[in-house]
């Protein structure tokens, strides 16, 4: 095939994909960059150029959500990971029950976000939630704990309760990974005498790396942008101490009704992201250039 | 594999058991609170197993709403654009691995950044969009909406599976005389089954559990789906919280189906499609 | 005839028969109006909704009335989503202030001066300008909710303390809580969590202690420039903590969880409408008749309550004005406020409803009448309450909950926060 007619015949397998997301996708997108630039109220929008990112950035309430926001994922997605690795490990272990066990551990996944989100809620009620109730029967509490009305509590709560939803994914990824991994190669480090940790080390982790990498992308992006769980149970609060960006942008642009500056922030966070992409991957092929040399 | 001693089995065990209680005791909850009468739903202390466990609830809440009717607009949602979905994802993936196989990566984080915008950004936008070509109130705004989320891990997956089929395949089938698209359904889309499968639970997924799309595209209700029917049950001031449970025992059940029925070429798809990038 | 004359003639009167039968079928389409208000997700509203649009379709054939369905926590999500295409929903219960400012409703004046005076009546002077932004009327009102003071007859008598002389004043309800309070039961719920119900009955608690949260045209704000508010508020925040006679856990206390300690005996009292007391019977029946009502406690005399409005008004998208405002009015008839309050217990806000044998079948209904007699309509009016009450408001409240040797700091940034805020419009 001619280079022009393979061209040709890439673009006409693309272009359905593409025209289709040109339409849906960056028009919304150039929308929301497009008011960032407006001081919008209601149906009057005034072309303020960078003025909204000069109030934000002017904000405390922005930096500090901006914190939590990153307090938030990081904790979330290093927590998925650890766990669902830890989890994948565990059950590739075993023997029997794998597929009931995938299957069982992939439930918090397939339940909405919000109704999982309340349904914690209630759990972690202080006077009438589950979770109370079993630890002063086991006698670990003397009283009720009010998990969502103190700030350092709330905030492990939420971190909790997202963890609860997305380990099914991140350990179906990696058991999926292990499974994979050629016996031989286990058997050699048996050979040489390796115990559990250096066949982790030089066995299970190569292989796994750049699922690892999958997943903890997907992951990221899913979480900085994740609204459900704490809009439902805290708000943000208490005293803003589970404000993370998408609940700030939420409440500024329909509560406060100050859609433009709203747009800002998500094009701030945008940006953000995008920086510390650019670095991580950065670092990511210099490690690569070392680990090569 | 290495010996593994009965006391690191019953360890394993042990964990594995109490990871799973915590991963599903949410849902046992609603299952209970779903089978509880509305007046014991708060009681304190909280009941496990309840005597005066029945289906009324699940009576009434086919009685009072039209669930039925959610559901089949949930299942014409998510069915349409799980195979948009596939469709798109499916010729995009193949062109990019086949054809411009630099560029892929390219393409593909660029899908992935502009995920990143929280959906309130971009409701009002979207809004106006379907509302200008006419299309509110409509199965397709939700299936085009959800086909685009879905789109961007589906493309990246399925390259990842396409790279790992042999390029020998293409070019046997096209020299047996079949043409590019020819060679691409009849030979190399059933080697990608795993993958599409996968590609399909995903996108089901995501197009069942979405809320805030249907809540802003749809005023008619004959046209809500399962989320929007269970939110709207969140009255102010008196709530059924049984009937509530209720509704989302039923949401949950079609994926949970799903999933069991599927779950092995999610597996083995993921394998295939992203352990060799 | 020839035929470049007879080809113009023949597509004219083709464009005039298209014309006349396309305006004949208009004429014969239905005119339909959307209906949108948080309300009509309310289960035991629903009866009373559906007949209200039988009833009226059947006495106006040519308009139709499609309600539209949202859940109560994303109504204003929908609207503003739908307004900013200029599609919204004809007919809506919004927050009025807001939703006028913002170029989303349209003026009703013209409809209501239209009205003869017999309709126009029952509305006093101050219910009224609780639907107005900048002398124009933006909605009519249709139903409230007046806030009280609820307690539990059995738990009151239990701990020694006379129903029938329910606390006058602030120290007195003090004495009442602590008796009130004993092992795993308070007297009362602080409301801290996120909602605007926080800010309600922080409000009620300033306005009792005579004090103010704002001047009087909204400019500043005084939740701790005036001693008196400060004062209530440390008041009010201090029954929580350690030792005191609410329950634990303030900061995540709303309305839903206020009801709930109510129904399962946990609380003694608390601050709400009367829908609230619908709501306790619902979770638990064995809580029927088990209420009273009395105004709540106040160190002034005549110190108002609080009454939350609903009005209906119109959207600025609608293009049928004049058939939305025939609905707004039917609906704002005598039958309908009597059956909302009855069914739903939602306040009636017509005037001429107290002779009614209906309301007056209801004794608890009868008090909340009497005691909305002197309240404060609820949303306060300016552009950024919605915001403001949710947001900043609530804030202050959980910070000084969290950390109550700070509360005078708290409340001063408030105030400075808020009264940037109230200027930036």
């Amino acid at each position: 095939m001619t280079p022009r007619r393979r061209r040709r015949a890439g673009l006409a397998f693309v272009a359905p994909a593409a025209a289709f997301l040109a339409a849906v996708i960056v028009f919304p997108l150039g929308h929301a960059f497009w008011t960032s630039l407006h001081r919008v109220r209601g149906l009057n929008a005034t072309f303020v150029g960078l003025g909204n990112y000069v109030r934000i950035f002017g904000d405390d309430a922005f930096w500090h959500s901006l914190g939590v926001s990153f307090a938030f994922t990081a904790s979330a997605v290093v927590l998925h990971l650890a766990i669902g690795l830890a989890l994948a490990l565990v059950v590739n272990e075993l023997r029997v029950g794998r597929t009931a066990l995938r299957i069982l551990f992939l439930t918090p996944w397939m339940v909405a976000p919000a109704v999982g989100a309340t349904i914690w809620l209630w759990l972690l009620e202080p006077q009438f939630g589950v979770v109370n109730y079993l630890l002063r029967v086991a006698g670990i509490i003397p009283s009720p704990v009010a998990w969502l009305g103190e700030p350092a509590t709330a905030f492990a709560s939420v971190v909790a309760v997202d963890v609860w939803r997305g380990v099914p994914f991140v350990m179906l990824l990696m058991l999926a990974g292990l499974q994979t991994i050629p016996v031989e190669q286990y058997e050699a480090a048996a050979i040489d005498g390796a115990r559990a940790w250096t066949r982790f080390r030089y066995v299970t982790w190569p292989n796994l790396r750049y699922l690892v990498v999958v997943a903890t992308t997907l992951d990221l992006i899913n979480t900085i942008r994740h609204y459900d769980i704490i809009g439902v149970m805290t708000g943000g609060g208490p005293a803003g101490a589970t404000e993370v960006l998408p609940v700030l942008i939420y409440n500024t642009a329909f509560r406060g009704n100050r859609l433009g500056e709203a747009a800002a922030i998500g094009v701030a966070l945008l940006a953000i992201v995008l920086v510390l992409a650019i670095v991580y991957v950065r670092a990511a092929r210099l490690d690569d250039d070392k680990a090569a040399r | 594999m290495t010996r593994t001693s009965p006391a690191r089995t019953a360890l394993l065990w042990t964990v594995t058991i109490v990871v799973a209680v915590v991963m599903i005791f949410p849902f046992y909850w609603m299952l209970n609170t779903s089978l509880k009468p509305s007046a014991e739903v708060f009681a304190s202390p909280p009941t496990f197993v309840s005597s005066q466990w029945s289906l009324d609830a699940y009576r009434s809440l086919f009685a009072t709403r039209s669930i039925g009717r959610y559901f089949v607009n949930s299942l014409i949602v998510a069915l349409g654009a799980t195979a948009l979905s596939v469709v798109l994802a499916a010729l995009a993936a193949y062109g990019l691995t086949r054809f411009f196989p630099r560029g892929a990566t390219t393409f593909v984080m660029f899908l992935l950044f502009t995920k990143m915008l929280p959906e309130t950004l971009l409701i009002i936008p979207y809004f106006q969009l379907m509302s200008d070509v006419g299309l509110l109130n409509t199965h397709l705004a939700l299936i085009l909406a959800y086909s685009s989320f879905a789109l961007p891990f589906s493309v990246w997956m399925l390259i990842g599976f396409f790279r790992s089929i042999p390029r020998e395949i293409d070019e046997a089938a096209r020299m047996d005389g079949a043409s590019v698209l020819q060679a691409f359904v009849r030979v190399i889309l059933p080697l990608a089954r795993p993958g599409l499968v996968a590609v399909a639970l995903f996108t089901f997924l995501i197009a069942w559990n979405s809320y805030v799309w249907a809540l802003v595209l749809t005023t008619d209700a004959s046209m809500f789906v399962l989320s929007v029917g269970i939110a709207n049950m969140v009255g102010e001031y008196r709530v059924q919280w049984n009937e509530l449970m209720a509704a989302a025992v039923i949401a949950a059940l079609p994926v949970m189906v799903l999933y069991s029925l599927l779950e092995r070429h999610l597996v083995s798809a993921i394998t295939a499609g992203a352990v060799k990038g | 005839m020839p035929f470049h004359v007879a080809r113009p003639a023949v597509a004219a009167l083709a464009a005039a028969v298209a014309m006349t039968f396309s305006a004949l079928v208009a004429a014969q389409q239905p005119i339909v109006l959307q209906w949108q208000t948080a309300n009509l997700t309310e289960s035991q509203y629903e009866p009373i909704w559906k007949q209200t649009i039988a009833e009226f379709e059947a006495a106006n054939p040519g308009i139709k009335v499609e309600p539209v369905l949202v859940a109560r926590k994303d109504h204003w999500t929908k609207f503003v989503a739908a307004s900013q295409a200029r599609k919204a929903p004809c007919i809506v219960s919004v927050d009025l202030t807001t939703a006028a400012y913002n170029g989303y409703l349209m003026p009703l004046d013209k409809y209501w001066n239209a009205e003869p005076a017999e309709f126009r009546k029952a509305w006093s002077d101050a219910m009224l300008s609780s639907a107005k932004w900048k002398g124009q009327l933006y909605g009519l009102p249709i139903w409230g909710g007046t806030y009280a003071e609820i307690y539990n007859r059995d738990l009151v008598v239990k701990a020694g303390l006379d129903p029938a002389k329910p606390p006058k004043t602030f120290d007195e309800y003090l004495a009442w809580g602590r008796k009130l309070t004993g092992s795993d039961q308070w007297a009362t719920a602080v409301l801290g969590g996120k909602t605007d119900t926080t800010t309600r009955v922080l409000l009620m608690w300033i306005w009792a202690n005579g004090g103010e949260a704002f001047n009087a045209d909204m400019s500043e704000a005084t939740f701790a420039k005036n001693p008196k508010s400060l004062e209530a508020i440390k008041f009010y925040l201090g029954f929580a903590g350690k030792g005191g006679i609410a329950a634990p856990a303030p900061t995540t206390t709303n309305y839903l969880e206020q009801t709930n300690l109510y129904a399962q005996g946990k609380i003694a009292t608390m601050r709400n409408a009367y829908w609230a007391v619908a709501k306790v019977v619902g979770d638990n029946p064995a809580m029927a008749g088990k209420s009273f009502v009395a105004a709540p406690p106040a160190n002034v005399p005549n110190a108002p309550t609080l009454a939350t409005v609903t009005a209906s008004s119109i959207s600025s998208s609608c293009a049928n004005p004049d058939a939305a405002w025939k609905f707004i009015k039917f609906d704002a008839g005598r039958k309908w406020a009597v059956a909302r309050a009855k069914v739903a217990n939602w306040m009636p806000l017509r005037n001429d409803l107290a002779d009614d044998p209906e309301i007056k079948a209801d004794p608890m209904l009868l008090q909340y009448v009497q005691i909305g007699q002197n309240a404060r309509s609820y949303p306060l009016p300016h552009p950024v309450w919605a915001e403001i009450a949710a947001n900043d408001i609530v804030d202050a409240v959980q910070k000084a909950l969290l950390a109550p040797d700070k509360t005078d700091e708290i409340f001063r940034d408030l105030d400075a926060r808020l009264t940037k805020k109230l200027r930036d419009i």
